[in-house]
């Protein structure tokens, strides 16, 4: 599954730190996900997408599609 | 939903974490009581009243540490779990095939008698803590 955290964050202009504290994960977890190494889980997945105000199409994406 | 979320209160864990070693501390001085205690505290032939004692509380402490653990899981996040869980898979796999070879050999007569089953425990532990450094280098 690909997304587009990373490009969120940096417009945001927080670090994986910040973000981690807000969706409430460790740091190395939103590394992970960024990373492509792992995928969150649906609650997860929809806390970041409320998060950034998107649909969670718009922040995931299957890379099989 | 709700449910899941309630279960990865991950700032919770670094508590849950310290309340873990603090029960396995515990659970040590049990076992080192139980284990040395009849041999250097009491003598377990005139009472073996303070034997059983000492065996039943380091079973009391540990059931009580088996809950902290449990807790300390429901508190990680995520992949914090998931590394968790690789490293018990491991842990688990190598006692299941360690544990069945050594009945085995000791059957067939191949062990020398220096070898001590109370090591086991100990490899599992250093499996363990091997798994997870593992895990934690691979998902940084």
């Amino acid at each position: 599954m690909r997304n587009r955290i990373a490009d969120l964050r940096a417009e945001r202009a927080w670090t994986q730190a910040d973000l981690a504290q807000r969706v409430g994960v460790s740091r190395q977890s939103i590394n992970a996900i960024e990373t492509g190494k792992f995928d969150p889980s649906l609650p997860v997945a929809f806390r970041l997408a409320k998060l950034f105000d998107l649909a969670i199409e718009d922040v995931f994406t299957d890379i099989d599609r | 939903m709700q449910a899941h979320t309630e279960t990865t209160d991950y700032r919770d864990s670094n508590k849950k974490a310290a309340q873990l070693v603090l029960w396995t501390l515990i659970w040590l001085a049990t076992l080192a009581a139980a284990r040395f205690g009849p041999e250097f505290v009491w003598d377990a032939q005139q009472q073996p009243v303070a034997s059983w004692v000492a065996v039943a509380v380091n079973v009391f402490v540990g059931i009580a540490w088996i809950v902290a653990f449990t807790r300390l899981l429901r508190a990680l996040d995520d992949l914090q779990r998931k590394i968790m869980q690789d490293a018990l898979a491991v842990t688990l796999g190598v006692g299941w095939v360690v544990g069945f070879a050594y009945f085995v050999a000791d059957a067939a007569g191949l062990l020398p008698q220096g070898v001590n089953i109370a090591l086991f425990p100990v490899l599992l532990g250093v499996i363990f803590v091997i798994a997870f450094i593992v895990g934690r280098i691979r998902y940084r």
